[in-house]
């Protein structure tokens, strides 16, 4: 009998410590997910400038125009830039 | 041995050169690789599914729950109209994952640490979320760019904005993807050298570093993956649901 009682016990901190790692698992994908936020961030900032740079260059190139789209669209591609980062870290915090 | 740590992403053919019009149409290592992902992936999805039994053996475990986080995942960023989609998902978030993975061994190519792979990868995105979102609203798909409430002398500038944001969804997507497997796989490549040029005296250290990093490498591999196909997500959900 006492045998037996040993036995459940096992089977009882077994059961607990597998629930705990399986809870542990189950939180992990949000809370590790710090280090990918932090390049989500930094690249929606980059790629905002990027892109809007690219179309300043070529809107002079086809318009003949230069330097004036290129610096115009740099700073409105700045300004997109941080409208970005901050409506991701919204969507972020929303979570 | 290949002491430049960029030499790992060096694309090369293999087989006979395929010419066609000015394309070089050869297989390359890298599209070795990406049919290697595909194969992997359906093996093991042909494997896992043979013996569907109520009570899942390891490999049906592991597939049903691919399947149910992929599902999950739609239902909770992008909701019901998004079901129809729920394929494509899957497949883009295996094949970024696989690729990753695959990525990891020792000897072999990182797919997706090529600008132009993630980069085609992210653009078909942007084109089939536009066309899903012209699909479904039409011509008033375009009141995506002018949010509500705004002073109608700023709407020009903030138009220009909304614009230059949308056009950046494909280039912050495929640079994320690209610039973590590159780094990452530069990173490890470098400590390796260091193991082997301070040799067996100094070489504990770095090799650690790279123990370590190899961890990590697998953590950022998922969660690259993951966050390719919840982007993906919020992206169909902003064609499906116009509410900006």
């Amino acid at each position: 009998m006492a045998f037996k009682m040993k036995d459940i016990k096992e089977l009882d901190s077994k059961i607990k410590d597998l629930s705990e790692k399986t809870r542990k698992a189950e939180s992990e994908p949000s809370s590790n997910s710090s280090l990918g936020m932090a390049m989500k961030l930094s690249s929606e900032m980059v790629a905002a400038v990027f892109v809007a740079s690219l179309i300043g260059y070529y809107l002079d190139k086809w318009l003949e125009t230069e330097p004036f789209f290129l610096i115009f669209l740099f700073f409105l591609g700045a300004v997109t830039g941080i409208l970005n980062v901050v409506r991701t870290s919204k969507m972020i915090n929303k979570e | 041995m290949a002491a430049n740590p960029m030499s790992q992403f060096e694309v090369y053919s293999i087989g006979p050169k395929i010419q066609i019009g000015s394309f070089d149409l050869s297989f390359t290592n890298s599209s070795l690789f990406m049919v290697l992902t595909v194969t992997v992936i359906s093996l093991f999805f042909i494997v896992a599914t043979q013996k569907k039994s109520l009570v899942p053996n390891k490999m049906q475990l592991i597939a049903e729950m691919a399947f149910e986080f992929v599902s999950k995942m739609i239902s909770e960023t992008a909701g019901k109209d998004a079901r129809p989609y729920f394929p494509f998902i899957l497949s883009l978030f295996l094949f970024v994952l696989v690729a990753n993975l695959l990525g990891m061994l020792p000897y072999s190519f990182t797919v997706t640490s090529h600008i132009i792979v993630t980069f085609a990868l992210a653009f078909f995105i942007f084109i089939g979320v536009t066309a899903v979102g012209f699909a479904k609203h039409g011509i008033s798909y375009l009141k995506l760019f002018v949010p509500s409430g705004v002073p109608i002398f700023l709407l020009p500038l903030i138009i220009v904005i909304e614009v230059i944001s949308y056009l950046s969804r494909p280039v912050s997507l495929s640079v994320r993807l690209f610039a973590n497997m590159m780094a990452g796989h530069t990173m490890l490549k470098v400590f390796g050298g260091f193991v082997v040029s301070l040799g067996i005296l100094g070489g504990w250290l770095p090799l650690g570093f790279a123990v370590a990093l190899t961890g990590l490498e697998l953590l950022v591999a998922f969660i690259q993956a993951y966050v390719f196909a919840i982007l993906t997500c919020i992206y169909l959900n902003d064609a499906l649901n116009l509410h900006h």
